[in-house]
């Protein structure tokens, strides 16, 4: 575990020594990476920790909610109540949620026969944007669309999302523990420009479900995803049970 | 006795809630070798090439053992009970599970260790797998274990066998036949405390290894006879085990780690991570029991035929011992003049299967109990009355003959209706233990009672 | 680096991106956080990090530089043991021991944060990360609640002796 470790104390530290992230591991929270590194399935030569670079504010400014990348999980699921906090609560459990990070779990790979990344769908469902750094410099973008592009070589900063966020339910099918991954996760806004339906835990990217948004029929969530078999659950129940959680979440937002 | 009722605080209550409760992991001999394994990849398999050589010469590297460095590399766990050893310590030629170890490398570094099992140079050519129990006496299905698929060796059968009275007329005499099937599940006893050993060759020529073995004594002489060496030369220390349900009396990292500490020359300490806990390690077999009793329509259980197939794994470790104890208890806490039971010791492609918490006992205990609920529910009788009626008395015998002085269920199913709020007619509540006579006596129980106390 | 466990100032030389869990067994000897999973699911890892509980196995070193660092060792000792060690040992929640580091130094961050005494909920909530394969909870639990509600009584010891009766049966044994 001899690696290079880079420690910014500043975001621009951080994105000047991201680079463009070739042969770089970054590290957030660490809750997903340093299981990995005690199996022995990753070996990073270069680090970069990213604990001192400022990234963990999270602040309203007026309208704008900003979450930076380091915000831990804990405070989102500390937060008032929203989607974004009602799945940040289910993540894992509170020594977990204190280390873990939005940032990571945005960017978290599937594990060993379970899916991450639950936070996508409620930031999908809030129209969050994220602003990330690196080859071809800083954008801002979607939150479906920053998941669904190629984001290797992307170094996330920061979240945002409006306020208000409308009517909103947050579903999700779980084994109820501690520790438990998803089955599917359900996330809905209603605004008054329409429905943002946001679904995770099916597999390896939250996606945006627009069939669904369009047509407020809970079925056509099956249009929008491909869920897959994995030790958690297979991809046929996780069909049959997105187009009950789906429908109890247009239920919920009065959209059915 | 005057413990009994007393409230006394655990011996090691102090240890445990200050952390200094020593666990193997915790022993500090100084410097110490780390082990890793390399596992099989396969449910089944021919090695068709094994070459440790690029891993021995890797830095930091210091022993690295196969099956031709164990000096007895097939020894049962039950030889001493007959059962012939049909395992072998590490896989010589083919692997039958996966997880199956093949290879262990003693380094400086968990690191250096893991990266040596990475290079060793191995080949299979995959077999056909056997999974499903019910398939292990199908002669067209794949024969896994050089004993076919099925532990041919109680006495002169491929099963163990209980035989009482006559299983025909029971049959034939019944109202009606009641079945059914059921399937405990296998279960990881999944401790806190992974398995893990270390080994240390001490001035004296011997070997002191630290083991987290549930069954010290029994573990010393698995490892003597691995390594053709007398008890004397080897000294076990436990002490506490962080949790083993079972699941720690085949431990063969102490014999593992006594051939690396042996072949390195130093300390070596193997902890297994909780992957390898989940994969290699033994659980609690899987079982597949089919019930049919012959009853009469006022609750009397005249006969049960039963048949069980045990999932031992690839090898039969306890499998043997454990079905015996299952069949002990067949006919449950009640007394069943005429039975007929079978019960197989199945070969599969898993992780070889060992104890849990009443090992083989709790599989048959919930098969039974469920079944009586269902006869009962069949007839139309209460499920409690039911029970007293057939509960074991003074001078009933069991299955195999053995006769009852004072079985304790009438007592017990009592005072566990009575607990959970049943009101039982006054008829149930005044029975007791005493031996049957009017109608608790019925002419088919008589030929079994033994009331002068004589074996059957 | 430089690391404060248990009140002590360390300098630590592992590499930087070295669990925590293994600085502390490994370079300090301080035994009684575990490496039940590495993977941060099983709960028997937990130390305190300025005060907050966290997995030490998914803590990389450099993570906490000058932190200070509390394990079970720095709650209490036999001779002073902590409302919550005392709980646990006079309540029976510990039997193998081994998830009991984790479980005790988590109770102890949970009724310092409440400040008071807690419900079940919340020590379900707090502990919820936390196995245990041998107590089935239930001790457990109820030695976290009573803790946090000053209920320590004195760890129970032999009846004494009747009239005539000898002291001690068999010197050595516990009864």
């Amino acid at each position: 575990m001899a690696a290079e470790t880079l420690v910014p104390s500043s975001a621009d530290e951080a994105v000047q020594l991201f680079g463009d992230g070739t042969d770089l591991t970054v590290f957030a929270g660490g809750t997903i990476l340093m299981p990995e590194i005690a199996a022995g399935r990753l070996k990073p030569t270069r680090a970069l920790l990213l604990h001192r670079s400022g990234l963990d504010k999270l602040r309203t400014d007026g309208d704008v909610v900003r979450i930076g990348a380091m915000v831990p999980v804990a405070a989102l699921a500390g937060g008032p109540d929203g989607p974004l906090a009602r799945f940040a609560q289910q993540v894992a459990d509170l020594e977990v949620r204190g280390a873990a990070t939005v940032g990571g779990n945005l960017c978290a790979s599937p594990g060993l026969g379970s899916q991450r990344g639950d936070l996508g769908a409620p930031l999908i469902a809030l129209g969050a944007r994220v602003r990330s750094a690196g080859k071809g410099g800083e954008r801002t973008e979607p939150v479906e669309d920053f998941l669904a592009g190629d984001r290797a070589g992307r170094l996330v900063l920061e979240l945002e999302y409006d306020k208000p966020f409308g009517s909103w339910s947050a579903q999700t099918l779980r084994r109820r523990h501690a520790h438990s991954y998803a089955i599917a996760n359900v996330a809905i806004c209603s605004t008054g420009d329409g429905l943002r339906v946001g679904i995770s835990g099916i597999g390896p990217t939250a996606v945006r479900a627009r069939a669904v948004e369009q047509s407020r029929n809970a079925e056509d969530v099956l249009k929008d995803v491909d869920p897959v078999d994995d030790a958690v659950a297979s991809a046929d129940y996780r069909r049959k049970m997105l187009i009950v959680l789906v429908g109890r979440a247009l239920d919920e937002v009065g959209s059915s | 006795m005057k413990a009994v009722g007393a409230r006394l605080p655990r011996y090691d209550g102090v240890g445990h809630v200050t952390g200094r409760t020593q666990y193997v992991d915790d022993v500090r001999v100084g410097r110490t070798l780390w082990v890793k394994a390399l596992r099989s990849p396969h449910h089944h398999a021919a090695i068709t090439k094994l070459d440790t050589s690029k891993a021995e010469a890797l830095k930091g590297v210091r022993a690295i053992i196969t099956a031709a460095d164990v000096p007895r590399n097939v020894y049962g766990h039950l030889e001493g009970l007959g059962v012939p050893g049909d395992e072998p310590l590490l896989a010589d030629g083919e692997v039958r599970y996966k997880g199956q170890p093949i290879a262990a490398v003693a380094a400086e570094s968990e690191e250096a260790a893991q990266a040596a099992v990475e290079v060793i140079e191995i080949a299979f050519e995959e077999k056909p797998t056997l999974f499903d129990i019910r398939l292990a006496l199908d002669p067209e299905a794949p024969q896994i274990h050089q004993w076919g698929n099925v532990y041919p060796h109680y006495g002169p059968y491929n099963h163990r066998r209980v035989r009482k009275g006559d299983i025909d007329w029971a049959f034939e005499q019944a109202d009606t036949i009641v079945e059914g099937v059921y399937r405990p599940q296998a279960i990881e006893q999944m401790p806190m405390e992974t398995q893990v050993c270390l080994a240390v060759p001490e001035a004296s020529g011997r070997l002191t290894i630290y083991s987290c073995t549930q069954a010290m004594y029994f573990s010393m002489g698995v490892v003597a006879a691995h390594l053709e060496v007398p008890l004397n030369k080897l000294k076990l220390v436990g002490g506490t085990v962080g949790g083993g349900f079972g699941g720690k009396v085949d431990t063969a990292s102490d014999t593992i780690c006594a051939l690396l500490a042996l072949k390195a020359r130093h300390a070596v300490k193997w902890r297994w991570t909780r992957e390898e806990e989940f994969l290699a390690s033994s659980t609690r077999a899987a079982w597949h029991i089919e019930i049919a009793d012959a009853v009469t329509s006022d609750g009397w259980i005249l006969g049960r035929r039963m048949v069980t197939l045990h999932d031992s794994g690839a090898y039969a470790r306890f499998s043997p011992y454990g079905v015996t104890k299952h069949a002990f208890h067949h006919s449950g806490a009640y007394t069943i003049p005429n039975l007929r039971f079978d019960g197989f010791v199945c070969f599969t492609n898993r992780v070889p299967t060992t104890a849990m918490r009443g090992f083989g006992v709790t599989s048959v205990s919930f098969a039974v109990e469920t079944h009586l609920t269902r006869v009962a529910s069949v007839l139309g009788i209460d499920p409690w009355e039911l029970r007293l009626r057939n509960a074991n008395r003074i001078g009933d015998t069991s299955g195999n003959g053995v006769v009852m002085h004072d079985p304790s269920t009438v007592a017990v199913t009592l005072a566990a209706a009575e607990r959970v709020g049943i009101e039982l007619p006054a008829e149930y509540r005044q029975m007791t233990s005493d031996a049957r006579s009017g109608e608790l006596l019925p002419e088919h129980l008589v030929a079994q009672q033994r009331l002068n106390g004589e074996g059957a | 680096m430089t690391l404060i466990v248990n009140g002590v100032e360390h300098e630590i030389s592992s590499p930087s991106l070295t669990a925590l869990l293994h600085v502390l067994r490994e370079e300090l000897e301080i035994m009684s956080p575990k490496a039940g999973c590495q993977q941060g699911g099983c709960g028997t890892c937990t130390v305190l990090v300025d005060g907050e509980p966290r997995r030490s196995c998914l803590t990389p070193l450099a993570t906490v530089e000058g932190a200070t660092i509390t394990t079970l060792e720095g709650l209490g000792q036999a001779e002073e043991l902590s409302p919550v060690q005392a709980a646990f040992h006079n309540r029976y929640a510990a039997q193998c021991g081994f998830c009991t580091p984790g479980m005790i130094v988590a109770a102890t961050a949970l009724i310092e944060r409440k400040g008071g005494a807690v419900d079940r909920d919340e020590v379900l909530d707090a502990l919820g990360g936390h196995y245990c394969r041998c107590t089935g909870y239930v001790k457990i639990v109820d030695a976290v609640m009573a803790a946090s509600r000053g209920e320590v009584e004195p760890v129970a010891d032999l009846p004494a002796p009747e009239e005539g009766e000898p002291d001690v049966l068999v010197k050595g044994s516990p009864a």
